[in-house]
This record gives C-alpha cells, structure tokens and sequence, in this order.
C-alpha cells in the first residue's frame, strides 16, 4: 500500500493531518483465542525483545510486513460486523504506540481494545510521563496484558496468557490507582477470577 | 504338448482340446457358417498354434481363448471372431456379476475397517465388529437384489453411474427415513415394545429410561434417524410426578420427626387422602410452582386431624425445599443415564447405537426447565471418564421472547446451552424465528414448533392435511440426491443446457420416488409394529394391523437432494458463490429451481415434496471419484476428495464468520426439507463463550433455520483433559508421539459427531483437513 496523504485518510481525531501509518504484520478476525468474544487481532511489525520461545519471531524485525493506516484498519475491523473486541499484539505494540492510539481512538467505546505488550505496566507509567505516545496509548485502552514471555514459566492452562508472570490488568484503574490493577472481568480471567482454564 | 490349463480360480486342470473345439462349432454356428470342414479348419489353425506353447507349459484360460480368437481369424472367420470375442466378453460380465458380491463379502469380511473405505461408508457403524459385518453382508446383497429388481433401467443406469444417490438403498423395499416421536401422547396409558407391555411411568427415572426404550423401538422400524420433537415438554410430566410423591414422602417423614410424643402424625399413606383433598378444594397441585393456596389447604386438613398448626407449617415448608432438592438430583441422574444408554444401547441389527435427536428449550414450566438444565449439566460433564457424548444429537430450539434475550423466561437455559456446546459440540441450535418456520408457529401450540432431525432433517409443510403442519408423528419417507457438478461439467458452461438436464434429471428422481413410495405404501402396519404399531406415526392408531400405510405415510415427505453446490456454479461461471454477489444470485437460482419444481410436484401429487440440502457422508466422495474417473481434474471441480456438501461455503475457503452466515442463510429458506449451517473457529472455544453466543446469536439474525459452530474438542484419557490438545496435554504435559495412547479427537461429520477420525471415510477426511477456520490466518497478513 502507498504511503497515505491527507486526502486518503478518514476524518480522524487530527482531521487535515496527515495520517500515522502502522507496519502491520497480520490481521486476524473471528479470532477467540486473544481476549474475550469475537475479536479482531492486529499484529504489528518489529519487536525488540526477542523473548526465547516466541511464537512470532518473524514479527521480530522492524522493516517488512505491511505498511496501513489507522482508518485502513478500522475499516477492515468494521467489515467484520460480529467482532466486538479488538486485540494489539505483535510484535510490540508499543514500539508503535502513537498509530495504534490513533486506531484505539477510533475505536472505543464502541469496541473493547486490550493490548499485549513485553514491557510491565509500571516501566510504561513512567515512560508515559515523558513520551506522548505510550501515554495516548495507554489512556486509549481497556486491558492490558503485560510481561515478557517466560519459556521457564509457561502454562498452556492460563487464560489468554502464555506464562504465568503475565499479567491481565484493567488499565483505566491502574491509570487512576497508579499502579497495577488486576481485572476482574469474567470473560479475561474466568468466572472463578483463577484466570485458569478448568 | 500341453496337457493342462489354469482355469480363471486358479485350479489347475487337465487340458481337453475337444472342449475347445465344441466352442468354436457353436460361435460358427451362431454365425451362420454350418459347414463342419470348416470348424474343422479352424481347429487345425488352433492346433497349430497350442503346439507352439512349450512342453509342460500351463496355459491361462484366457490364453487359450485368445488362441481360439487367432485361429478364427486365421482362417478367414473375423467375424466369427467378433462373435466368440463378444460371446466371451459377455460370460466374463456374466461372472463377475456373481463374484463381485462375493469380493465386496470378501473385503467386508477380511479387511480392517481402517483399509476399506466401504466398511467406514457410515461412521456410526463399527465395521469391526461381527454385527456390523453382519448388517454390511445385509446391506450389500440387499443393494444388489434392489438394484436389480426394483429400480427401472434409467433409474438403475442413474444410480450405478454416479448421477444420482438414492440414500439407504439398501432398505429401499422396507422401511421409511425417520419420525419425530410425540412422547406425550406415546406414554400416555402406556405402550408396548412387542415384548410385554410398559405402563405409563410414574416417576423421572423411568422416564428417562423409556424415552430411550421408544427410540430404540422406532429405530428398529426406520433406518433414518429417531427424534423426540419436544424433549423438554415430554419428560417435564415425570419430574412434576417425583416431586408430588416427594413432597407427600418428605412431608411425612418432618411430621414424623416434628410432632411431639402422642401427637397424631399421618404416615405417607394417610397423606394420599389429604393431598386429594387439598387439591379439590384449592383447586392447586403438589408442583414445583408454590401453590399457596394448595399449600395452605393440607396445612388446614393437617391441623383438622390434630397436627399443632407451627409443626404442620414448618414441616410442609421442610418438605416442599426437601422435594424440590430431591427431585432436582433425581431428574439430573436420570438425565446421565438417559445420555449413557443413548450411547451404549444397540439398535440396528445391533450394530449401531441408535440416530437419537432430541429437541427442547421451549417448556417454561420450573419442571421443563428443571430437564433442560440437567440434560445441560450431565452433557457438559460428560461420559463415565468425561468423554463427550455422541448421541443424542441436541438441538437447543431459540426462540425470541421465549429463551433469546436477557429477560425471557429461559433466557438462562439458553446461556447455559451455549456453555455446553462450546465444550461438546452440542447443543446445535434451531431456530424458530427464522421467517420460514415463524410461519407455522402458534402461540401455545408447542407441535408447531419447528422439530429437526439431528443432522438436518425438518418437516412442517403438510400439502396431504393443510390443518397438521407440525412435527411430532411425521418424518422423511425417503430421498434421492442429484449430483449436480456433473451436470455442470457437461453443459460447458452453457447454462441453459445445464438448467434443461437439471429438469431431465429431476423428472427421472421425482419417478423414482414415486416409485419407492408405491412399495412403501403397500407395507402393512405389521411390518412396522412399533412406528404403526403403537401409534407413533400421525393418524397409524387408526389402522389395523394388516392394512397398508399408504393414506398415513402421505404425511410424511419426498425428498429430493443435491449436492456440490459450490463445484457447480465453479464449472458453470468460474467462482462460487463465497466468491460474489453475482454467483450468490446464480446459486439461488439453482436452488430455486429445484425447489419450484418440488411445489409443482407437491401441487400435483398431493404429497409432500421438498428440497433437501443433503448430507453428504459417503455420497462427498462416491461422486467426486466418479467424476474424476471420467473428466479428470478440474481446477475448482474435480480437484478435491470430496464435492462440497449442499450449499455450504466450500470448507477451504477463506471467509469471515457473518459473510458465511449471511451467504447460506437464504438456502434454508429454499431447502424445506432441512439444512445446516456451521461456522468453524480454531481454539478452545470453551474458554470463551461470549464469542460462541455470538455466532449463534449471528445465525438467529440472520434467518438461519438449523446451525452449529464446529470447533476442536480434544481429550486426553489419561488425566481427563478436556480442550484443545496439540501434540502435548496443557494439563499434565504428556506428548502423544511419546506414547501409545492417542489423544481423542472428536469432530463433527455429517451432524455426527465421531470419537476419532478412524471411521470417517476417505473423502470426510480430506474435508475435515481441509475445513479453513473462518477468518484465522495464523499470523500471516489477511488482505481478504
């Protein structure tokens, strides 16, 4: 896809700008393994992690995958009609922060947007002070799982989660408490809160 | 010189030239050439030519008839040759006529199920086993001998060749498809199996166990499917029945242990009387929904015959929380043996645990909903080691204002039966909103509740009596399928030539029905002593036990199939009808035009014909290899195992959840007969139901008749994991390459659900591997 101009661009949150563009590595939709419902996953592009085990190593590097803009995106998730949920994933997604708070904010309320990233929740607060892009991110999500996967402590009975240092945080609350705050929605961490699989 | 032959069975026999020499007479005799000199010359030529086999040589027969044929030609007689040639070609058929039912009993008999694509043709049957080899003996010769005598030779040529299937031929002269049994009206006073007589049940146990009793016995009538149209209506009157003598029992037994020394204290026995009083006076019932003026009247009647007015109320307050707790375990543990029986009893020449489908969701009395809620419960807690259970098939019935949305009356059964199912595949979900069954829907009229048979079946339109559109007592009588991708292949593209041999082709089915309906209708009640017998067929309880069947099987429909759908519009246009608008509107059209003609036929007749979106086991393939046979591979046609089953989506493509939905939704307004839609999804699904109800949710929308969602149900029999399982247990770690004991797998074929894909047939396997699950791309880009 081309870059995009301002003429390509839906009317966003910065109309008449133009728009952020996100190295994509995937699209899934109908997925019902990323969050509760139906829900669509963006895979984004480049990672610098490079946890041992990973499942998408091939999202590792920053160049490749496909360049798409915000509303590119947003209108391939409403095409999808039944998806009531929308997952960022990767890759890191906070490598891209500001183009997917662009995408969030077109997104919510209307669709709850939950995010996967490696960093922990309390190293991107404080990023967020001094960097506008994990800040609009972070203010423009409802879930957040946090963590680095841990090959030593994985566990294919956790609930949307690869290993057991993981965390599924309300990230409004956490926002308010400063601090991390576990969910208590039933669909991320069962009707028992174990966030275990029975 | 050679002295002996090898006959075609292999014996080795002495080698008699005269023999010979006789055959060649009588092939120039036929031709008119009567001179003996010049038979005689022709034996000259044969003799000149065995000489040349070496000394000691053995000799095929076959050999020595090719001889025969040189000789003949040799000596100026081709066409006398011609004629020994086709006189030769004609024993061969004559031969192998006879011993091609013999190899078929070989192969039934020698080879495992897993080498013999013939012995898995029907998953339910364990070819294995000395009654299922046995019903496969029954099966084949039956075929042979229906073939042969039955069918007209345009029927015969059809069906042999591949243009169309004539389902369970193998019962063509015995029996119809299947019934949708009205329990109500079967227990009420009782019944009979044929071998003693049952009174009506009196408690939720036996309940339970006669419900599996009738379809058993029906299935022993009827080679289709067994479904009871209202599972939930039918079982609620034995939990009403458990809780009154419950209630009575408990409340004895709190009087017994509340009333001082001395004080009266009515045993069980005295309180029959004092509930058949309180009854007639408060006009209420010993039922699960308090009564309080029934309640109120046995307190009166305690405290008349002595019983201190406190005990009497705490007791009867006791008694009914006691009752209802009692009656609620009783009802979930004749739910679970109601579940392991359907799976564990033989039918079928003993061979097959019966087709059982039950229907329910609708009942919104407490004891409906107290059956419904522990079918639920044992369903997703599964066999005696947690296996899923494979029968009987349940469909959950939706139905707005009833269960569909927060706030109807059975809006928590509902959410429970998408619980289930997104861990056992079941309930599947019918939909009696869908404007095509809303149509014969009246308020508190349950048998007009749309009923389907486990893997599609549905019958409601009634041409034979405008006042009976209902389902209970009626059923498929038989069907026949077309294979429709081979009359594409041959049109060309031309579509008018196509839709002219679509009419040729369904003029020939429609005779073959017909004709299959005139040897169904002769049979007599006695050839039916359960279905007829017992009344469980709509109007059989007004026949005698000799009269035919003919006037009461007209409520039953004639059903005509197709398949391949996909395949079709691919040879005809070049895409499907996943593919675009315009391929959907010609899709349509087929199907259309098959089901017009069914009205017209119904319309004539006065039977009820309909179009049926058929199921295709064993048919996916048969056809297919057929055609592969005679056209080759044809990219997008031929070039599978399998031909798309009815209308569906082809399996392997690519497409989102609610375009599938929406795409094959109108064909179940078109294919009255029945239909199916699944929509398939990768990952554990019962780790998240809310995506599960919104499928089926989707479907309901959509004007979807009858839908599942197939999604991987894994176990590990070691330590009873439930789930998706790859190569390595997530709850105990064991890799199934490290051991010998597999991982159970179980997957959906044709509406049944099989334990491991040994008995699927080669063609369901290919398309199972095949099935794409809808918008899953791994991690790869999706551009769609």
């Amino acid at each position: 896809m081309p870059p995009t101009g301002p003429s390509a661009s839906a009317p966003g949150p910065d109309a008449g700008k133009p728009e952020r563009v996100l190295r994509l590595a995937g699209f899934d939709r109908d997925d019902i393994v990323d969050g509760p419902g139906l829900r669509c996953v963006v895979f984004v592009q480049g990672c610098p992690h490079h946890c041992p085990g990973c499942q998408n190593p091939q999202t590792w590097a920053f160049e490749g995958g496909e360049e798409v803009t915000p509303s590119e995106l947003f209108r391939r998730i409403e095409d999808t009609v039944l998806d009531t949920g929308v997952t960022f994933s990767g890759g890191e997604p906070f490598a891209q922060a500001d183009a997917l708070a662009d995408l969030a904010r077109m997104l919510r309320p209307r669709y709850d947007v939950a995010c996967y990233t490696g960093y922990l929740f309390e190293a991107l607060l404080a990023k967020s002070e001094r960097d506008e892009g994990t800040r609009r991110l972070l203010e423009s999500i409802d879930i957040l799982v946090d963590g680095p996967f841990v090959e030593a402590r994985k566990d294919r009975m956790l609930l949307f989660r690869g290993s057991a240092n993981q965390r599924i945080l309300d990230v409004p609350a956490s926002l308010a408490a400063r601090a991390a705050v576990w969910t208590t929605d039933p669909g991320w961490v069962g009707e028992d809160g174990a966030a275990r699989a029975g | 010189m050679v002295t002996e032959i090898q006959k075609r069975d292999g014996r080795i026999v002495s080698f008699d030239e005269s023999k010979v020499l006789n055959a060649v007479g009588r092939a120039m005799r036929d031709s008119g050439h009567s001179d003996a000199g010049d038979a005689t010359r022709v034996g000259d030529a044969f003799h000149q030519i065995a000489l040349t086999w070496a000394d000691g040589s053995v000799p095929r027969a076959d050999e020595v008839q090719s001889a025969v044929e040189k000789a003949l030609e040799k000596s100026g007689f081709a066409d006398v040759a011609k004629a020994y040639a086709l006189y030769r070609a004609d024993r061969t058929r004559a031969r192998e006529k006879d011993s091609a039912l013999m190899h078929v009993f070989d192969e039934i008999t020698t080879r495992d199920a897993r080498d013999s694509d013939l012995k898995r043709d029907n998953a339910n049957v364990d070819g294995d086993t000395a009654m299922g080899t046995m019903l496969q003996y029954g099966a084949t010769a039956a075929k042979e001998y229906n073939e042969k005598f039955l069918l007209r030779p345009e029927q015969a040529k059809a069906y042999r060749e591949g243009d169309i299937h004539i389902h369970d031929f193998d019962f063509y002269a015995l029996t119809m498809t299947c019934c949708q049994i009205d329990l109500q009206k079967l227990f009420h006073g009782g019944f009979s199996t044929g071998h003693g007589f049952l009174r009506e049940p009196n408690d939720i146990r036996s309940y339970g166990a006669l419900a599996c009793i009738a379809i058993q016995s029906n299935q022993n009538d009827q080679h289709g499917g067994q479904s009871i149209a209202q599972f939930d209506r039918g079982i609620a009157p034995g939990v009403a029945k458990t809780f009154a003598k419950r209630l009575r029992v408990d409340l004895a037994e709190a009087l017994d242990l509340l009333s001082p020394e001395g004080a009266p204290r009515p045993d069980a026995e005295a309180l029959k009387a004092v509930f058949a009083g309180a009854e007639a006076t408060s006009g209420g019932k010993p039922a699960l929904a308090r009564s309080e003026a029934f309640d109120g009247a046995v307190v009166a009647a305690l405290e008349s015959d002595g019983v201190a007015a406190p005990v009497a109320e705490k007791a009867m307050a006791w008694a009914r929380r006691q009752a209802e707790k009692e009656t609620d375990e009783a009802t979930y543990q004749s739910m679970e043996a109601l579940i392991h029986n359907l799976n564990t009893m033989h039918s079928r020449a003993g061979a097959q645990t019966p087709f059982s489908s039950i229907n329910y969701g609708t009942d919104t009395t407490p004891e409906g909903r107290m059956v419904v809620k522990n079918l639920l419960l044992t369903t997703e807690k599964g066999l005696g080691h947690g296996e899923t259970p494979i029968f009987p098939i349940q469909i959950f019935r939706v139905k707005d204002g009833v269960n569909y949305n927060p706030g109807d009356p059975n809006y928590d059964l509902f959410q429970l039966a998408c619980r289930v199912s997104s861990k056992r595949l079941f309930p599947n979900f019918s939909f009696v909103d869908a404007p095509f069954n809303i149509s014969y829907y009246k308020p508190g009229h349950p048998e007009t509740e749309v009923s389907y048979m486990g893997c599609r079946t549905r019958v409601m339109a009634n041409v034979h009596d405008r006042d009976r559109e209902i389902s209970p007592g009626r059923g498929n009588l038989s069907f026949t399928s077309i294979n429709l991708p081979r009359l594409a292949i041959e049109a060309h593209g031309d579509e008018a030539k196509f839709f002219r041999s679509l009419d040729k082709m369904l003029a020939l089915v429609a005779q073959q029905l017909l004709d299959r309906f005139e040897i169904q209708a002769n049979r007599k009640v006695k050839n039916f002593p359960f279905l007829m017998g017992q009344g469980v067929w709509l109007d059989s309880d007004r026949l005698h036990w000799n009269d035919p069947v003919r006037e009461v099987i007209k409520h039953g429909t004639l059903s005509i199939g197709f398949i391949g759908l996909a395949e079709v519009l691919v040879a005809l246009y070049g895409h499907h009808h996943g593919e675009s608008p315009e391929m959907q509107e010609k899709g349509l059209a087929i199907v259309r035009h098959i089901r017009e003609f069914c009205d017209s036929m119904a319309a004539k007749t006065k039977l009820n014909w309909t179009c049926l979106a058929t199921p295709a086991e064993g048919l996916s393939g048969r056809f297919i290899r057929m055609d592969k046979k005679r056209y080759g591979i044809i990219p997008g046609v031929t070039d599978r195992d399998y031909y798309t089953n009815s209308f569906h989506v082809p399996v392997h493509y690519k497409i989102s959840a609610i375009d599938k939905i929406r795409i094959e939704a109108p064909y179940h307004a078109l294919t009255n007969a029945g239909h199916i839609t699944y929509v398939e999804l990768d990952g554990d699904m019962a780790r998240n139901v809310k995506a599960f109800e919104a499928i089926i949710r989707a479907m309901h929308d959509a004007g979807i008749g009858y839908g599942s969602v197939n999604h991987p149900v894994d176990r590990d029999p070691v330590c009873g994991y439930n789930g998706v399982i790859g190569d390595t247990c997530p709850r105990c770690g064991r890799r199934e390459s490290d051991e010998l004991i597999k991982f159970e797998r179980i997957r959906r074929i044709t509406g049944y659900l099989v334990g491991t894909l040994d008995r699927f047939n080669d063609a369901k396997r290919a398309e199972e591997h095949d099935r794409v699950k809808h918008g899953l791309s791994g991690n790869a880009s999706d551009r769609a």
